[in-house]
């Protein structure tokens, strides 16, 4: 049971791998925008799993942009250098609003936390000298000189490195705490679980794998700007790839981050005008008839098969 | 029915959904007619009748028989305005549908977004958005890169250029004090940077204010500053949506400044039937009144509007019109599509476009390749947008001063 | 989490702390103070409705600017093919839109309730954009806006010269508000559903209907959303996306003001409408407009949060 359990993983991390030996440049390019969004959708999902409902991540995203573009803009820094950088400042920022805002529950940190990106935008724009104002810096030439293969290679690590991170939360003791957390804090509280420290530890985390994700973002496509790195997408979407695919889960982000991705670009190239309403009406009938997610659909049904079968 | 049949049903759905996903993707590469590879934004009314526009202009020469005997093929890929869109359509064209050359453009964020995948091809392109110039800076020594639209600086010159005329050929009119109501956002701050530059000798007062596009649209405060400076000449920079929001809250705190202009990249449906329509200033570089002196135009409009039962709304629908044709008339008489024969080809373009002016590519700032550099002073008179300048379009007698104060 | 709060003392020093900045304002800066209240009253009037479904059905209605986008469109064509202005067009827009609202309810969101947490967040994100999208296609996104001489109106009070017109979204909000707190308190309905805001499991063993009240409170807030898109629309143009940014800045006024707290959500909004005019008083600093908004917004959160932990 345990070997046909991880074949599915194996068979995935075989495709991931292999995945630029059998495409061209359009599909490594989709890749790239679908697993940076993926990465958003994890980090967002593995903060969730404390319960709270974070609605920073386009502001980290953005943050870290912008650290990545300025330091390479200023000190001439490695881009990889740089990205580390944009993560830190997203997690360093994060910690810090952390200390304070991560007293607040539900819906209050949810809109303190949009509050908080939206600030960082206009914070931004308005320092024109350093950071170009609304019209955004440019680097001086992109990571790779463009080349998709390598990008794919560099943003498949990014992805690898959130999924990895997940997943040792989800099997270590933090899960337990988080968990605990998200069902009833006053338990976890009294069961010595010192949730205020946790709370601040994985919202750092998952802002700084946000700020790195903007930081490659910027790197790949050579620019930031506020409307452009702070954009509503970078919330909206891999929210929505989260609760589409399952949240709670690593895999749930990682399953709706795929569908999503190749569903939206499938969809435009079949219904040049209005692929958007169907997207949207997609999402509706799948929250309507798989409530519990993609990924967790895909596993009953496997299951299911596997009874009617009579393999178990 | 059954957990049974529905686990099978499920299973049947799941693949059906999974060979459909990859038949979409698997585009059968075709030799035959000469590809042209399109991206807009085509949930954006500039994208949508820019590419029906190209639609058009493929159509016509189709029917006049092609293209060095072959038949021309348009592939439009939206870029649903989001750079990391924008980009793999470019791969896309590039490599799967394999087109000769690129054409189309609106957003400069989503154009700087592509530009990493453009120069990995280098293939011929020749755009029409993208004003920015941010984008300039990153286009400079690609001697296969071709832009139409005026940089924002051009913009601001062209402008310089006209009032100046406007001044001199009627007295009446003076401008020495400006003020400049722009959005906050890369498009209004950009053009108000670009025209300071060119406006140096005028008393220039800029302050920004949010769009209706973006949730904004209270824009009191900002035209009582304009009215505390009383400028001879106000000029708003924004979207659409702002149009007439401005002009109805500038009548109720009062203020009527001499000239009263306004700078969107396209008008609100039926902007002219409003009652405060008259005498509004506008820059652009087309309207619909141009049909009236250029044949061209006329043939354009005409056409579009026979074909898609619509009329053009936008300036991108003459733009897309002629970025086809303008690659179209550089195939033709470079009788090849080999680079750098299509190169020396559009270098030679001189094409009389339905903007009104005949399209040229000499060089700007810091490209070599630049096509327009004018823009239009137009004014909204009797519900149309008339031609003030360049006089050779001018369609009407400046209405002066706003309001006929 | 009570919808209503009632402590008199609170609401004295509320109403005097108020009416002295309105007085310190009036001297100031009055343009400030007349236009924050205006466009205050708008952000208070468009929230109202989300606050009611949020506090009573408790989902976040991500469709909210899209339902009063539709409102505004409505209100368009009735106007283009009727000769309707957009304010009488607000009753119709009311009839229609208890109709949207309660389909949308039937189709989607009552299948969602007893999933998971955050589903009806994607739920509402997929109507949202199923609604703009239809809007694109239907209208294209070139903004509309029917021409009407009376949103211009003005007046003269010594050297102040100010619009009259936009007092409309001052007094609907409050008088909205006023009604739906009657409506609350006073009817048997309004009581049922305030006790299944509260409590749906202790509602349901005193025998009222869930469902109904759900289906209820979910058309009506609709039905009043599509009614002030009408009434947007006077002022406003409208266009795909002209309803999302009020979705963001409706949720924020809800946070502001406490869950469920709906006289909150009208002063909330005066006072961030008020804040913002005040900053884009000053030229050259309107930019900062967005930020004072934000922090005011994150200020009031903070603030309660710790009072309640200090407390």
């Amino acid at each position: 049971m345990r070997m046909t359990r991880t074949i599915p993983y194996l068979l995935g991390a075989a495709v991931a791998a292999t995945f630029p030996l059998f495409t061209g440049a359009y599909l490594q390019q989709v890749a790239v925008s679908t697993l940076i969004y993926l990465t958003l959708a994890v980090s967002w999902d593995m903060l969730l799993r404390s319960g709270q409902l974070g609605f920073g991540t386009a502001g980290f995203f953005g943050l870290g942009s912008y650290a990545a573009v300025l330091l390479v803009l200023n000190v001439n820094a490695h881009p990889f250098l740089s990205i580390a950088f944009g993560g830190l400042v997203a997690g360093a920022v994060a910690l810090l609003v952390g200390l304070a805002v991560l007293r607040l529950r539900g819906m209050y940190f949810a809109i303190t936390t949009l509050a908080l990106a939206s600030i960082f935008a206009v914070v931004l724009r308005n320092f024109p000298r350093l950071t170009g104002g609304p019209e955004g810096k440019m680097l001086p030439t992109c990571i790779y000189a463009g080349d998709t293969t390598k990008i794919y290679w560099l943003v498949l690590a990014v992805a690898v490195l959130t999924i990895v991170i997940s997943e040792v939360f989800e099997r270590t003791r933090i899960h337990l705490a988080l968990t605990s957390i998200r069902n009833d804090e006053r338990v976890a509280k009294s069961s010595g679980v010192n949730v205020f420290r946790y709370l601040v530890f994985v919202f750092a985390v998952t802002s700084a794998i946000q700020g790195i994700a903007g930081g490659t973002y910027a790197h790949v496509f050579g620019f930031v700007s506020p409307e452009g790195s702070f954009s509503a997408n970078f919330l909206l979407l891999p929210l929505a790839m989260a609760l589409l695919g399952g949240i709670h889960s690593t895999w749930g982000p990682v399953v709706g981050g795929l569908v999503l991705g190749a569903l939206s670009e499938y969809l435009k190239l079949q219904i040049p005008y209005g692929h958007l309403l169907v997207y949207g009406a997609i999402i509706v009938v799948v929250t309507l008839f798989l409530p519990q997610g993609v990924s967790r659909m895909f596993k009953t049904w496997v299951r299911r098969s596997s009874v009617t079968r009579g393999v178990q | 029915m059954t957990a049974k049949g529905k686990a099978a049903v499920l299973k049947v759905w799941v693949l059906a959904v999974l060979v459909v996903v990859g038949a979409g993707f698997v585009v059968a590469a075709e030799e035959g007619p000469i590809k042209l590879g399109a991206v807009l934004p085509l949930a954006d009314i500039t994208g949508a009748q820019g590419s029906k526009a190209m639609q058009l202009a493929v159509a016509e020469i189709n029917a006049a028989g092609g293209l060095l005997g072959r038949q021309v093929e348009l592939i439009i890929i939206d870029d649903e305005s989001k750079p990391e869109k924008g980009a793999a359509a470019i791969d896309l064209l590039a490599t799967v549908h394999n087109v000769d050359v690129f054409i189309g453009g609106m957003s400069s964020g989503v154009h700087l977004g592509q530009l990493p995948a453009l120069k990995k091809y280098e293939k011929v392109t020749v755009w029409i958005g993208a004003a920015s110039s941010l984008v300039e800076q990153a286009v400079v020594g690609m001697d296969w890169y071709f832009h139409v639209h005026p940089w924002d600086y051009l913009q601001g010159a062209s402008y310089v250029e006209g009032w100046a005329a406007l001044q001199a050929e009627y007295p009446l009119i003076k401008i020495e004090k400006a003020f400049w109501a722009y959005e906050e956002g890369a498009f209004g701050t950009s053009s108000y940077n670009g025209s300071l530059v060119a406006f140096s000798n005028w008393e220039n007062v800029g302050e920004s204010f949010k769009s209706a596009l973006l949730g904004g649209g209270d824009y009191r405060s900002v035209l009582r500053h304009a009215q505390e400076f009383d400028p001879d000449l106000f000029i708003w920079v924004g979207y659409a949506a702002d149009a007439l929001p401005i002009m109805e809250q500038a009548r109720e705190i009062g203020f009527t400044p001499p000239l009263f202009v306004g700078s969107p990249p396209g008008w609100p449906a039926d902007f002219g039937g409003s009652a405060l329509a008259n005498g509004v200033c506008a820059y652009g570089m087309w309207a619909p009144s141009i049909k009236n002196v250029s044949p061209v135009s006329e043939h354009f409009w005409d056409a579009y509007v026979a074909m898609f039962n619509e009329e053009p709304a936008t300036y991108f629908a003459p733009l897309g019109y002629t970025n086809v044709y303008v690659v179209a008339e550089a195939i033709a008489r470079a009788g090849t599509l080999e680079k750098e024969a299509l190169i020396t080809a559009l270098e030679a373009t001189s094409y009389v476009s339905p903007l009104g002016e005949t399209l040229t590519f000499s060089p700007s700032n810091l490209i070599e390749h630049q096509g327009f550099s004018k823009q239009k002073i137009l004014q909204w008179q009797n519900g149309a947008q008339q031609v003030l300048w360049p006089f050779e379009y001018a369609t009407a007698l400046p209405a002066y001063p706003f309001m006929g104060k | 989490m009570t919808l209503l709060r009632t402590v008199p003392q609170k609401r004295v020093a509320l109403l005097l702390v108020s009416l002295g900045i309105v007085i310190l304002m009036m001297l100031w800066k009055p343009y400030a103070l007349i236009e924050g209240l205006q466009r205050g009253g708008l952000y208070a009037l468009i929230a109202l409705p989300m606050a009611l479904i949020l506090g009573i059905v408790g989902i976040i209605n991500l469709a909210h600017g899209e339902f009063m986008m539709l409102g505004a469109y409505f209100a368009y064509w009735l106007g283009v093919y009727f000769g309707i202005d957009p304010l009488v067009a607000m009753i119709p827009a009311l009839a229609a839109f208890a109709i949207l609202g309660s389909m949308t309810y039937f189709v989607t969101i009552r299948r969602a309730l007893k999933a998971p947490e955050l589903n009806q967040l994607l739920l509402t994100f997929g109507l949202a954009m199923v609604g703009m999208e239809f809007a694109n296609l239907m209208w294209t996104s070139q903004p509309l806006k029917p021409h009407l001489s009376y949103v211009y109106s003005s007046m003269a009070l010594g050297k102040l010269r100010f619009g009259t017109y936009a007092f409309i979204y001052t007094a609907a909000a409050i008088v909205l508000l006023v009604l739906l707190l009657l409506f609350l308190r006073r009817t048997r309905l309004g009581r049922a559903a305030l006790a299944v805001g509260q409590n749906p499991r202790g509602a349901r063993l005193v025998g009222i209907d869930i469902q109904r009240t759900y289906l209820l409170i979910f058309g009506l807030s609709i039905a009043l959303v599509g009614a002030i898109g009408a009434m947007f629309l006077t002022r406003h143009s409208v266009f795909p996306s002209a309803g999302s940014p009020f979705t963001m800045k409706s949720f924020c006024l809800i946070a502001m003001a406490g869950m469920g707290n709906l006289p909150g959500v009208v002063w909330g909004g005066f006072a961030l409408g008020v804040a913002e005019a005040l900053v884009l008083s000053f030229r050259g600093y309107g930019g900062w407009a967005d930020v004072v908004f934000f922090a005011v917004l994150v200020a009031v959160i903070m603030g309660r949060s710790y009072r309640r932990q200090t407390a």
